[in-house]
């Protein structure tokens, strides 16, 4: 397969408290449309990924609301699958084109969450888990928390391993301006703060975040004046809702599957990746995400991150150059559409100080629930 | 924002007591310092990933619990406890935890 990626476009991510769902959405969409040079006459249909506007702002029917904001009239729809609904909508998008009945498209992924109290937020993201889960009074951190220790026993890994991950994702972030947290952290700093969900620490978790994304797709190739850059894969896979329905708590199966199918669709294996964004909504979210999708084997993804194999400039493979979800924010719906876009520009070599030299595969990765589902895109620049 | 209603809370009631007294170990654990609405005045509280003998996995909060409880292979005794806070509705919801054994 091969769909052309003609536009990117992203809000900064953060406490947006100033900005409204639409105008974050409008500002995503124009930026991609700008960088398409396409008028919004071209789109024939619309796919929003979201997954909390329901729940937390009493707003569904998100397909015809974005239409009109946009001044569109296409069809369009609200693609939900909790922190993989960006990803999906990209996949969802992408049937459309396959099948024959749209040529050009545009993916939106948008979220509102730091209009809430903390509580609320953690509430309705465990909407993403099973009701037993919920009964229990664990929230996200609590799940990937179960996941943590069992990894970090089985391995033998300690919480300054896990550190790493957010130590390099937080450098990476440094050097991306629509990052939340364009700061540096030390493994001191990460170790320092508070538990959240023993053994994982506030700066093992991805944020909550403002945020929307946007790209354009087509299966015209005609990019003007850009490095054209094709999504050559697009696979989903599915697991247990609940952690108790899982036999291998080391790894998430969905990731395995998605990973198998996609490299299978593109025809490349695990070394051929440049550069990825995966999703790291924890730390340990990254260490089973690098070895479910092959780039390092079980139980050495936590030393050969802290080993800097995945840092910029130092690394071969470059992982979330962007800051990841832990430093450039998780929007949860647009979090699978940004990791679309921040790849696009990395295969572009527009990324500038973050740059991945010579960057020519990249891959993303969007992961919902605990693992229940996961979305892999690959991307080429040829 | 209540997941929870009286007709849910009685369709379930069932499904629990084939699962009282049951025993089980520990296959992992966290401390929930950063609870969901509904929980906040119980936090800190230990959740539970539990084998049962025959092998299916639950999760569950622990109760009756002290620091040396907190670890994988401990075993444990499934008990009937409250679950959350009383709703608007007055309706109290009861489930399934653990207690160590």
């Amino acid at each position: 397969m091969k769909i052309a990626v003609l536009g990117v476009g992203t809000t900064k991510f953060g406490e947006l408290w100033e900005f409204s769902p639409r105008a974050l959405v409008k500002e995503a969409v124009s930026q991609a449309l700008a960088d398409a040079k396409l008028d919004l006459a071209e789109i024939e249909a619309l796919y929003v990924g979201n997954m909390l506007s329901g729940i937390l702002g009493g707003q569904e029917n998100l397909g015809a609301l974005f239409a009109e904001e946009l001044g569109l009239r296409c069809p369009a729809f609200k693609i939900e699958g909790a922190c993989a609904s960006g990803g999906l909508a990209v996949h969802s998008a992408i049937l459309g084109i396959l099948a024959g009945i749209y040529k050009t498209v545009l993916v939106v992924g948008i979220e509102k969450m730091t209009d809430h109290k903390p509580e609320q937020v953690s509430a309705a993201l465990m909407g993403a888990g099973y009701e037993e889960e919920r009964m229990a009074g664990i929230t996200f951190p609590g799940l990937y928390a179960i996941l943590a220790r069992v990894y970090m026993e089985k391995y033998g890994i300690t919480q300054k391993d896990l550190a790493a991950v957010s130590v390099k994702n937080h450098y990476h972030a440094t050097l991306n301006p629509k990052a939340q947290f364009q700061f540096a952290v030390s493994a001191e700093q990460v170790l320092a703060s508070p538990i959240i969900a023993d053994p994982l620490r506030l700066l093992d978790c991805s944020p909550v975040s403002d945020g929307a994304a946007a790209i354009v797709l087509s299966s015209k190739f005609k990019t003007k004046g850009k490095t054209p850059v094709y999504i050559t894969a697009s696979a989903v896979a599915t697991d247990s809702l609940s952690l108790g329905g899982r036999k291998d708590l080391t790894s998430l199966l969905a990731t395995v599957r998605a990973a198998k199918k996609a490299y299978q669709i593109a025809g490349i294996s695990p070394k051929n990746i440049d550069v990825a964004e995966v999703h790291d909504c924890f730390s340990i979210a990254e260490i089973l995400a690098c070895e479910d999708l092959g780039f390092f084997s079980r139980g050495k993804a936590a030393k050969e991150i802290a080993a800097g194999k995945t840092t910029l400039n130092k690394g071969k493979l470059v992982v979330n150059p962007s800051g990841g979800l832990k430093a450039c924010g998780h929007p949860v719906g647009a979090t699978g559409v940004k990791q679309i876009g921040e790849i696009v520009i990395q295969l572009r070599g527009e990324a500038g100080a973050r740059q991945v030299k010579g960057a020519k595969v990249g891959l993303a990765h969007n992961v919902g629930g605990s693992g229940s589902v996961a979305v892999v895109h690959i991307l080429k620049n040829e | 924002m209540s997941n929870i209603t009286p007709v849910k809370i009685w369709r379930h009631q069932k499904k629990y007591a084939p699962f009282l007294g049951k025993e089980g170990k520990i296959i992992s654990w966290t401390l929930i310092k950063a609870p969901p609405v509904g929980y906040e005045e119980e936090a800190p509280y230990p959740v539970v990933l539990v084998e049962l003998q025959d092998k299916k996995r639950i999760i569950g909060q622990l109760v009756d619990w002290t620091k040396k409880d907190l670890k994988t292979g401990k075993k444990v005794k499934i008990v009937y406890r409250r679950v959350g806070k009383v709703d608007l509705e007055g309706v109290i919801h009861y489930g399934i935890k653990f207690r160590p054994v």
